[in-house]
């Protein structure tokens, strides 16, 4: 099977300061990927190229053969760790927006996650607080029916509780054929979740293996193992 | 795609402009009803009632000017901030071309502008229906320009103009963007840089055609109509190039150089 997510010597400098340093990395479908390192080693900026935000200095990046641009964005769903949305729209006028723009959006799901969680939809975003805002974005990222979900820390702002209900949506709505790709520091709370993990430091991949092979070759959960690797 | 970011572009900045309109209709009105150029006639005194008509005159005249200067505040605001703040990470997943987000949002800044001109016009209309005072005399005049000039020309000269400079603006934004720094204080550079160039290479245009194509309209001292058309395309061509120019630049900057902080 071909590979959903495929780079090449992918590298990013911002100045004297590279950000990424010649990735390679290839990540095929039906997985749930744990892209983790500490502040400052390059996650975002990964994941912004991947949604072509950012230019890649030097090599390439294929998302379903395609480079980052009108075709993959029509199956990449992302979730950045800004607040992207309007303070003046409603919740409804942003659902409107994204069943307008993407064909893959579910507005039902949408609706219904909404209910869940008890959030009404015509309120405005003004009033919202920041963790409620995260929980909508969170809501219409999850709700498109998309081929590579790249979520930049999805619970990053939310407390333990609204965390644990954050991963459950997660995990319900997305199918077999989809991958996600989480990046996180909070790799504790996530790690029940994923199928791989990658490590990255300082732009450049550390390890990149399945969570049953770390467990398998060292015995350890890759929250200590994460520990270890980036011991300070 | 094109018709649904500007569904939205319009939606976003009708929420301001609506309402601004509204508050120049009222004033418009309330100048009317005051009817300060009466009072201003018969009162030969200084009174409240002329006080009152002066500042309602002043505010109106301060709300039309306003209402340009938002109109072009909010083209710069809706351009820097939706596209190249946090809100373009949503407007650039967007299954979109970059030039899509461009074009929608020179055209709605530019249909703007141009409801601003009828609305003031309807309110200048609303002013003078005052029956004391005889404005037939600047009918007259609009009528006597009309016939000695191309109205069709001037129209599509303001409309080249506006697109042409909505563009250059978001052009210096485009390229304040390229600093890894101070990207605001940039781009403001970047428009004196780019405004200079431009006089510059306007004056090198006019200077290199004031002897040949150019020479009759310096040389005729009451130009005939069809004089001043030509003058007209000769002015209405530079801008058209110059918008080509400044949407190419932007155009390339967020294709191939898109760094979002």
């Amino acid at each position: 099977m071909s590979s959903l997510l495929e780079c090449k010597n992918l590298s990013k400098s911002f100045g004297p300061v590279r950000a990424l340093d010649k990735i390679n990395l290839s990540i095929g479908r039906g997985r749930i990927v744990g892209l983790l390192g500490p502040n400052a080693s390059g996650k975002s900026t990964f994941i912004k190229i991947c949604n072509d935000l950012l230019t890649p200095t030097e090599g390439e990046i294929f998302i379903n053969g395609h480079k980052p641009g009108i075709e993959t964005k029509k199956i990449v769903s992302y979730l950045p760790d800004k607040n992207y949305l309007n303070d003046w729209m409603k919740v409804s006028d942003i659902i409107d927006f994204f069943s307008d723009f993407y064909q893959d959006f579910n507005k039902d799901k949408a609706y219904d996650m909404l209910s869940r969680l008890g959030i009404t939809a015509n309120q405005r975003l003004k009033t919202m607080s920041k963790g409620t805002k995260e929980k909508v974005q969170l809501i219409l990222v999850m709700s498109r029916e998309a081929q590579l979900y790249l979520l930049d820390e999805p619970i990053g702002g939310v407390d333990p509780a609204a965390r644990d209900y954050i991963l459950d949506t997660i995990i319900r709505n997305y199918n077999e054929n989809a991958t996600i790709i989480i990046s996180t520091h909070l790799i504790a709370d996530i790690e029940k979740i994923l199928d791989d993990v990658i490590f990255i430091r300082e732009g450049q991949i550390v390890l990149s293996k399945t969570v049953d092979d770390i467990r398998e070759e060292t015995g350890k959960s890759v929250d200590s193992l994460f520990r270890e690797v980036f011991k300070c | 795609m094109l018709a649904k970011l500007m569904k939205y572009e319009i939606k976003a900045t009708a929420r301001i402009f609506l309402p601004m309109y509204a508050v120049l209709l009222v004033f418009a009105i309330i100048n009317r009803l005051l009817n300060p150029f009466h009072t201003f006639e018969t009162q030969g005194t200084f009174n409240l009632q002329v006080l009152l008509g002066a500042l309602s005159t002043v505010l109106y005249f301060i709300l039309i000017i306003a209402v340009f200067v938002i109109a072009l505040v909010i083209s710069i605001q809706r351009f820097y901030k939706n596209l190249l703040g946090d809100e373009g990470y949503l407007m650039f997943t967007l299954p979109v071309k970059p030039w899509q987000h461009i074009i929608s949002k020179l055209l709605t800044a530019v249909m703007w502008y141009i409801l601003n001109g009828v609305l003031v016009i309807i309110s200048g209309f609303i002013l003078i229906s005052i029956p004391e005072i005889d404005f037939s005399m600047i009918i007259d005049t609009v009528k006597t320009m009309a016939m000695n000039m191309n109205f069709a020309a001037i129209l599509i000269l303001i409309l080249v103009q506006l697109a042409a400079g909505t563009l250059m603006i978001y052009d210096a934004i485009a390229l304040g963007h390229l600093f890894q720094k101070h990207r605001l204080l940039a781009s403001f550079g970047m428009y004196c840089a780019l405004y200079m160039a431009q006089q510059l290479l306007l004056s090198i245009l006019i200077l290199s055609f004031s002897f040949s194509w150019f020479q009759f309209i310096i040389r005729s001292t009451d130009p005939t109509p069809t004089q001043l058309n030509k003058f007209l395309i000769f002015i209405i061509i530079p801008g058209i190039i110059m918008g080509i120019v400044h949407f190419i630049v932007t155009n390339y900057i967020m294709n191939r150089k898109l760094n979002l902080e």
